[in-house]
């Protein structure tokens, strides 16, 4: 499959890169890996006239250890963030689940963390080559005005499918997003509109340069499970990252967020406020909060990912579980 | 669009080749340079056939810009042997039958080569993880992971370690 035609940018500091997107704006797309953008760019979901590249930005690539914070350089590769010691201790779950995306050989030495938390969202009806699509009329993601995931779908119910933001986001990680005059920090879960033709609240100027993790009081363990048909290849059709912060054996504050169920990562606030109080080895409470999970993820979900619905909310029951219980170290 | 001069360093030698922008590395690789052991099959980054290592990393060759590969260091499958002396990875595919229609072995190959670069002994599920993104339709997986698994430490209950001599 030929790419189709564009213009290369290779800017050699973020200040170029920062110029280029403010004057290209929507016509340019940012490749960092390549592993996401190149395979749309061949199904030509997308054209761009201009793709610029991050080769030269050299220093978006770290991550670094601070008194209250640990931040990972926008362009830190997954290989790297499986490799830290800084991570596997203190945000295991974001190591689980950068280890998790697809397979060594293809995104661990090329794909990025920012292009997989910015990765679109996806739909076994819209990621079709061109030839598959041309047989019918464009749904609402692809510029037409039909839903064929959803009968009567008024809007596109594309899924997020990304491995890294349920995790990052029961870590309460924030981004960094750049532009040209200025920058402004915000939650992760507020770059995510739940919208599945324009997921990201980001501006077409904008470069995410950079993730926050903040430190955890207390005893904070994490942890990130994902189901995938083959684990290599298939995006996952539920995953659940969960953060536990307990003081004594009692949990203190816990976060669970289900993936792959909804346009974006979904924040589980009634599942996880049960907890609080809750004994770590209360297995009745984590399955009370699993049932919870399962039952508001599934009113997201809609049938667009390659396996039954009834099977996929089934699984983010045993997914969040799981999790819960690997973060509080009682997995069998 | 302009095309670009650029210098591709691929096996430790150095080429120079006028590329697009919109030019994979697997097609400037096989198509220019004549680097025909990397295959293309999906061309989207399932496969593994078109792995090859960029500073000793495998990579998706067909999800790669030719540009985006300027001054890295690039090895295929070519520069795996010695001149005309196989490496002991290659011997132990053929030692073991791991090659049925091949099309996969130029990937398996570099995938695997870059496990072993870093671990000579690895035991068969790292090996099998490894892999885990090659896909072999000939349904030959047990043969191709005793070969990697085998390929510096042969094993004594393996008759296929064991026939050469």
């Amino acid at each position: 499959m030929r790419l189709p035609r564009f213009e290369y940018l290779e800017p050699d500091d973020l200040t170029q890169a920062l110029d280029m997107l403010a004057s290209h704006k929507e016509d340019v797309k940012i490749i960092a890996g390549g592993t996401d953008l190149l395979v749309r760019m061949k199904n030509q979901l997308l054209t761009p006239a201009f793709v610029m590249s991050m080769k030269q930005l050299s220093g978006l690539s770290y991550i670094k250890n601070h008194d209250d914070t640990l931040t990972i350089g926008a362009k830190t590769t997954l290989a790297d963030i499986v490799d830290s010691d800084d991570i596997q201790e203190g945000y295991t779950a974001l190591a689980q689940a950068a280890e998790r995306v697809g397979a060594e050989t293809i995104q661990h030495h090329r794909g990025t963390i920012s292009g997989n938390i910015l990765q679109d969202t996806r739909c076994i009806h819209y990621n079709q080559s061109r030839f598959h699509r041309s047989g019918r009329q464009p749904c609402h993601k692809d510029g037409g005005k039909i839903c064929y995931a959803r009968d009567e779908g008024d809007r596109c119910y594309s899924t997020y499918q990304g491995d890294m933001a349920p995790a990052l986001i029961a870590l309460e990680a924030k981004v960094v997003l750049s532009k040209k005059d200025g920058k402004r920090t915000i939650n992760l879960s507020d770059l995510f509109t739940s919208d599945g033709f324009h997921p990201f609240s980001i501006e077409p100027d904008e470069l995410l340069t950079e993730i926050i993790l903040p430190k955890q009081k207390n005893n904070s363990k994490s942890a990130y499970q994902r189901l995938s048909y083959r684990s290599a290849i298939d995006y996952p059709i539920t995953s659940a990252g969960v953060m536990i912060n307990s003081k004594a054996e009692k949990i203190k504050k816990a976060r669970i967020v289900v993936g792959s169920m909804s346009r974006a990562p979904l924040f589980m606030v009634k599942a996880s406020e049960t907890l609080a109080e809750k004994s770590l080895t209360d297995i009745d409470a984590f399955k009370e909060a699993a049932g919870i999970a399962m039952d508001n993820a599934g009113t997201f979900a809609v049938h667009n990912a390659g396996s039954t619905l009834e099977y996929r909310c089934d699984m983010t029951f045993v997914m969040v579980l799981k999790a819960l219980e690997q973060a509080a170290g009682i997995e069998k | 669009m302009e095309k670009i001069t650029i210098t591709l360093n691929v096996n430790n030698e150095s080429h120079e080749v006028l590329v697009a922008p919109n030019d994979t590395l697997l097609e400037v690789l096989r198509d220019q340079l004549d680097f025909t052991g990397s295959k293309e099959s999906c061309g989207e980054g399932v496969c593994g056939s078109c792995t090859v290592h960029m500073d000793g990393k495998p990579v998706r060759a067909c999800l790669t810009l030719a540009l985006e590969a300027e001054n890295i260091e690039i090895k295929t499958v070519e520069g795996l042997a010695n001149g005309d002396e196989l490496s002991p990875l290659q011997q132990s595919f053929i030692d073991h039958g791991a090659v049925q229609c091949g099309f996969c072995t130029p990937g398996m190959l570099m995938s695997a080569d870059a496990l072993l670069n870093n671990n000579r002994q690895p035991d068969e599920a790292t090996v099998r993880k490894a892999i885990s993104g090659n896909i072999c339709r000939c349904t030959g997986y047990a043969k191709i992971v005793h070969a990697v698994a085998h390929a510096h430490n042969p094993h004594q209950g393996c008759c296929d370690c064991n026939h050469k001599e």
